[in-house]
């Protein structure tokens, strides 16, 4: 099987830059998911992996071979659209054998290669129906079928979920990952949805702007954020940010040259007022069944989120905030991580 | 899963390393759109150039000789010729007639018909079909109809005793009856477009304004007129363009005359270019023409613009 | 109760009220037809006689003489042929290039589209002049050669082209992505997943390009002179005595042969018709 590499890959529209510059090394069989805000430029660099876009500058590898200038259908990659992108005019079974079909591969190895798809993704009853007569979880599952069935070395996912309820992502998330581990094949993955990235990467590439913030293990990525941006679009709720200057009290284990704190809600524990590293006034507890999470106005007017388990604390309440030490996380005046 | 498509074992050989996806994208564009290109300029760009050349000369008909002469069949058209200003008021008068006639007659249409009643379907059906007929057949038929004193309109008209006019043997009931029936055999298209816009404003505007007490007619004036806007101006370019180019329509029913009463500009071009073969008036005459219709339609989108 | 039932009697007599009115602006838009219809059987003597509606004897023969007076049958034939040739090229040309301009990146993309999009502006009349000169130096003059090439690549050429280039915009871009991966060409792209797609914009191209061509006048007026190679615009307004006159009866049998195909066809697929040229005007 393949392996990837970008180095100093670089994309511009006209005078706009989109991709400014990444270096990038997907291993053999590795599940990478790139994930970001809108605009950051993670849709564009699976593009360029695709082949749908050209590379300005820079050189991608797939395998050993430099596929800067090589069509998409030769690069050995199959792809996965957010919108499923199934020709309305065929039907599942022709779908899936099309790019089998433009390639001349003979009908009767075709029908064997859809066919083989089809049972593994469970779509055999499906064949003869067209893509308007399919739920959007079918139709996803069509999608899949398709990429398949071409056999690539590498698959390519462009926001794949998107478009489903909340219930059927879930689920087709937990089947995505199960086909990695069934084929085993590289596997590339966009997403806007950081649960989604946490869940199934191997390796998390966060951009921004056009370039590379980490790459890392889920873990790792959320664990020891490489940053204040990558510290804050990892994890949900968010993480809570102090300027350190404007917080009183010392914080255990404060290295040199850090100017910002940061706490995620799940690790604050709530304490007596004036008994923990900070305290406050809570604004608002909502209430989401298994936990609650508190807005905590801090002196300083910042508002910190706190999540609690089974606690039942009133508006106005005043109450302390405490942290394990080995749990905060610093950051430099530019932002970088200190330790 | 082990098998490999067959195209990969072919990979190397073709991936052409000269030429990037890029140049190979617009490569392929090129090729897409040149025969709409070579042809748009062989039968467009090189005529209105040569136009150009042609307004500025004088042909000798027996020699085919082009003499340059300068601006002098400008001259002629604007300072000498009296026919030039004949057909320009003329063309005026005939747009003047038709478009607001045309418009207006389009939007009630469209406002009668752009929501659903029974039998509404074949109004539309009909009011459309002349614009689906050809100007020369409706041409030929109308003027059958308006015939002297044998013809049927004047026949009806003189049941009810009115003595019809020789419709088109008068010039300014030629020009009168040429405007009309122009605008019955072209009006369907304005309706359509006027109920295509009509039906993408949402009800609920009109059910707001209702429920606040408005009259029919204050909604039309306050807010369906105003929505309108974009549209209106659209078929105004349209139209105004179209009246300038009239020419089959008028060429079966009157032939320009009578007294060349009406005699529109695309008649003149015709006729000098085409009947009198005074190839360097013509294009003179053309050149004019392409300004008017240029100038119209800018002065239009201005309009446009401004008002978005 | 009562109130409902009141408030329902106006709302149909308002109906009623608005359909007889209706019908009587109709009047000038169908009775044309009628009476056409209805003189091509009447007799040169009975057709300024009486204004009735149902002649008093059916002159089959008109539709008989027709044939007779001129190459009728043959010039029908050329207008179909060639309506047809034009449609046919229209629809490749314009929804190549259209495609092109829509969907593919190439240096000068937008400054070809601007000097297509200015053809839009000059009316035929302009150009007719030295399109004249050039079809005589190559010798298609009195052929059917200008009433293919000059609709085809006038201003109604760019016009389809434009009209496929809006279509095509609107199609969604991920499904002609998947065509690429799949290893399709981007002819193969054009041809099996754009096209199939675009069926209302090539149907609206096809209906507007056929007619235009079926109703063209001034070219066949000004580059065809042989009876033999009219179109029907230019021999219908050849029913004419030996003065010059017409021959009503003749001519309006002729002109109910050309138009009544064309209405019935109309009368079928009117939603159709209507719709494309509905389209046509809002994207040109």
């Amino acid at each position: 099987m393949t392996s990837l590499t970008l180095s100093n890959v670089k994309k511009h529209f006209g005078k706009v830059d989109v991709i400014r510059g990444v270096d990038l090394s997907v291993e053999d069989g590795e599940f990478v998911v790139f994930v970001g805000p809108s605009g950051c430029g993670k849709s564009t660099l699976l593009r360029m992996i695709s082949g749908l876009e050209d590379i300005s500058s820079g050189e991608l590898r797939i395998g050993h071979r430099i596929v800067n200038e090589t069509p998409p259908a030769r690069r050995g990659v199959a792809m996965v659209f957010q919108s499923y992108a199934l020709y309305p005019h065929l039907n599942v079974r022709d779908n899936m054998g099309f790019g089998l079909k433009v390639r001349k591969v003979p009908a009767g190895e075709r029908a064997r290669r859809v066919g083989e798809a089809a049972r593994t993704l469970k779509l055999e009853p499906l064949l003869d129906r067209f893509p308007r007569e399919l739920s959007g979880g079918q139709r996803q599952r069509v999608a899949i079928g398709r990429a398949i069935v071409g056999n690539p070395e590498v698959f390519l996912f462009d926001e794949p979920l998107s478009n489903l309820d909340a219930e059927l992502r879930v689920h087709m998330r937990s089947e995505i990952a199960a086909l990695h581990k069934r084929l085993g094949n590289t596997m590339i993955y966009v997403t806007h949805d950081q649960i989604e990235a946490m869940t199934l990467a191997d390796k998390i590439v966060v951009l921004r702007e056009g370039l590379v913030e980490q790459v890392g293990t889920p873990r790792e990525l959320y664990e020891r954020p490489g940053n204040l941006f990558v510290a804050q679009f990892i994890g949900s709720p968010k993480m809570n940010i102090l300027p350190i200057d404007a917080a009183a009290g010392a914080w255990p284990g404060r290295p040199a040259g850090a100017a910002h704190v940061g706490m995620r809600p799940e690790d604050l524990k709530l304490t007596d007022p004036g008994a923990g590293l900070i305290g406050g006034k809570v604004l608002l507890s909502e209430y989401t069944g298994a936990s609650s999470l508190l807005h905590v106005e801090l002196p300083g007017g910042e508002v910190f989120l706190v999540g609690c388990e089974g606690c039942a604390i009133d508006a106005g309440t005043a109450v302390g905030l405490t942290i394990a030490p080995d749990r905060l996380h610093f950051f430099d005046d530019a932002g970088r991580r200190a330790s | 899963m082990a098998d490999a498509l067959p195209m990969r074992d072919t990979a190397h050989r073709k991936d052409a390393p000269w030429l990037t996806l890029k140049m190979r994208e617009a490569m392929e564009a090129w090729l897409f759109i040149s025969p709409t290109l070579a042809g748009f300029l062989i039968f467009f760009v090189g005529p209105l150039i040569a136009v150009v050349w042609y307004s500025l000369t004088e042909w000798n008909l027996l020699t085919q000789q082009a003499t340059f002469v300068g601006l002098d069949n400008y001259n002629d058209a604007l300072f000498r010729n009296p026919d030039f200003w004949h057909v320009i008021r003329n063309s005026v008068v005939f747009a003047s007639g038709l478009v607001p006639l045309n418009m207006a007659l389009a939007l009630a249409l469209a406002l009668a018909l752009s929501r659903p009643f029974r039998g509404v379907v074949i109004f539309r059906t009909v009011f459309f079909a002349p614009v689906v007929t050809s100007a020369v057949a409706w041409a030929i038929v109308w003027k059958f109809l308006l015939q002297g004193e044998a013809g049927f309109i004047n026949q009806i008209l003189a049941l009810i005793g009115i003595d019809g006019p020789n419709w088109l043997r008068e010039p300014n009931w030629a020009m009168v009856a040429v405007i009309v029936t122009r605008v019955i055999k072209m009006v369907g298209l304005n309706m359509i477009l006027y109920i295509a816009a009509l039906q993408a404003i949402p009800r609920d505007y009109e059910a707001a304004a209702r429920l606040e007490g408005a009259s029919g007619w204050q909604i039309f004036s306050w807010i369906i007129w105003p929505l309108l806007g974009p549209t209106t101006l659209v078929i105004m370019v349209i139209t105004t363009i179209g009246s300038f180019k009239v020419f089959d329509h008028i060429y079966q029913m009157t032939g320009g005359g009578p007294e060349n009463g009406t005699l529109v500009l695309a008649f003149y071009i015709y006729q000098q270019g085409f009947q009198f073969f005074d190839v360097g008036y013509a294009s003179a005459l053309a050149m004019i023409m392409f300004v008017v219709v240029m100038v119209l339609t800018l002065v239009q989108l201005a309009l446009r613009r401004r008002d978005t | 109760m009562t109130a409902s039932l009141t408030q329902r009697r106006v709302r149909i007599l308002n109906q009623i009220c608005w359909t007889l009115a209706l019908c009587v602006v109709a009047i000038p838009f169908v009775f044309p037809f009628l009476w056409m219809v209805s003189s091509g059987f009447k007799s040169a003597a009975e057709i300024f006689g009486s204004p009735s509606l149902v002649p008093r004897e059916w002159q089959w023969r008109n539709f008989v003489d027709v044939f007779n007076h001129q190459p009728f049958a043959r010039q029908y034939f050329n207008s179909l042929y060639i309506a047809v040739i034009v449609t046919g090229l229209t629809l490749v040309l314009s929804s190549l290039a259209g495609y092109a301009l829509a969907r593919m990146r190439f240096a000068g993309a937008a400054l070809v589209g601007l000097f297509l999009v200015s053809a839009l502006m000059v009316p035929e009349e302009v150009t007719i002049i030295p399109n004249f000169f050039m079809m005589r130096w190559a010798g298609l003059v009195d052929t059917h050669w200008p009433l293919i090439l000059l609709p085809t690549f006038g201003p109604h050429g760019i016009m389809a082209t434009f009209l496929m280039r809006q279509f095509f915009l609107a199609l969604p871009k991920e499904l002609e992505d998947a065509g690429k991966m799949d290893g399709l060409s981007r002819l193969g792209v054009w041809w099996s997943i754009a096209l199939p797609m675009s069926r209302p914009a090539l149907a609206a191209v096809a209906i507007i390009t056929f007619l235009n061509s079926w109703n063209l006048f001034l070219e066949p007026l000004i580059f065809v002179s042989s009876l033999e190679k009219f179109t029907l615009p230019l021999a219908l307004s050849n029913f004419t005595d030996p003065y010059g006159m017409p021959l009503w009866h003749l001519q309006l049998a002729a002109t109910s042969l050309a138009v009544v195909p064309i209405l019935v066809v109309y009368i079928i697929a009117q939603r159709q018709i209507i719709e494309s040229f509905a389209l046509s005007g809002v994207k040109g």
